[in-house]
């Protein structure tokens, strides 16, 4: 892997070990989206991926929407 | 009557609690509360942001762009025929060249209109894919940073790792100078120029003298890319319509 980017190395890979790994991409009502396990189990949705503009403006997929 | 009342005030008083829950946690997510509703969109917008991830993940605190979430949706974009035109948006930092190229080219070799807008920085890898859309645009206040591939960390110390760099950069600059209007010399003069960046090789090239070197197509925002692409989709639609009158 080569990464181009005018960031330096210790700026993409820090060495102290990462946080958020109760983050995970599932597939919502069809679209893919990011959430975040929150501690009483429920998710939380971080990003919508999706092309379609209208998507963003659908209340159910703004971020903070708690997912059961 | 009055059962039927106090069943729907129940109603609403539950509507209201569960609207108002969700309310807070709209107001303490995104710091607003609803956003306006329209009609289905015939152009669709792929957003590139943060670093271009490829092979290897990189740690959560980076936000990426995942290059293996963006091919299926440019195959989907390119399926749909209620989509007639795609526009990109670029804020990037860069990232694999691989994953980067790749995007490029699935991009470029897209039939539908696409249209790019470079948004704050459209740095390194960035430039492939920004030049790769039928037309690009910048705003005035964007930047892209052209600088040399180069690796840092553990590199086996053989000539040969220096030639497949060499070969990497070598297709970086070929996309680059095939799919805009830029002389491969200039390119490589912006790329290995010195004193532009502090204590590193490069140029930074903003909003206007992007457009000079013929790298991008226009400076330009929202409504220059708009009208862009739909002029690119008239253009593409108005042949097929003479012929069935």
């Amino acid at each position: 892997m080569i990464l181009y980017t005018p960031l330096a190395e210790t700026d993409i890979f820090p060495h102290e070990a990462g946080e958020n790994v109760n983050r995970e991409c599932i597939n919502y009502n069809g679209k893919q989206v990011f959430v975040e396990k929150n501690k009483d189990g429920s998710y939380q949705l971080l990003q919508l991926l999706s092309t379609d503009p209208q998507d963003f403006l659908d209340d159910n997929y703004s971020p903070g929407t708690i997912i059961n | 009557m009055d059962k039927d009342m106090q069943k729907k005030e129940g109603q609403t008083q539950d509507d209201q609690s569960s609207n108002s829950s969700s309310l807070v946690q709209k107001i303490q997510s995104l710091g607003q509360t609803n956003v306006p509703q329209a009609p289905d969109s015939n152009i669709h917008v792929l957003s590139i942001v943060g670093q271009i991830e490829g092979h290897i993940q990189l740690p959560p605190q980076n936000k990426t762009t995942k290059y293996e979430h963006l091919l299926p949706q440019l195959i989907a974009i390119e399926q749909n025929p209620k989509i007639e035109g795609l526009v990109i948006l670029l804020n990037t930092v860069g990232g694999d060249v691989e994953a980067g190229l790749a995007l490029a080219e699935m991009i470029s070799s897209m039939s539908k209109p696409t249209v790019s807008i470079v948004l704050g920085g459209g740095h390194s890898i960035g430039v492939p894919i920004a030049v790769s859309a039928d037309h690009s645009f910048i705003v005035p206040t964007a930047t892209m940073t052209i600088h040399p591939v180069r690796l840092t960390g553990l590199v086996i110390g053989v000539p040969q790792t220096f030639e497949y760099l060499d070969k990497m950069q070598e297709r970086v600059i070929n996309f680059v100078v095939s799919h805009s209007n830029i002389k491969e010399e200039k390119f490589k003069d912006l790329m290995f120029a010195k004193g532009n960046l502090t204590r590193d090789i490069g140029t930074n090239v903003v909003g206007h003298d992007a457009v000079d070197y013929g790298l991008i197509d226009g400076v330009g925002g929202v409504k220059e890319a708009m009208e862009k692409v739909n002029e690119l989709i008239d253009n593409t639609q108005g042949p097929q319509q003479e012929v069935i009158q």
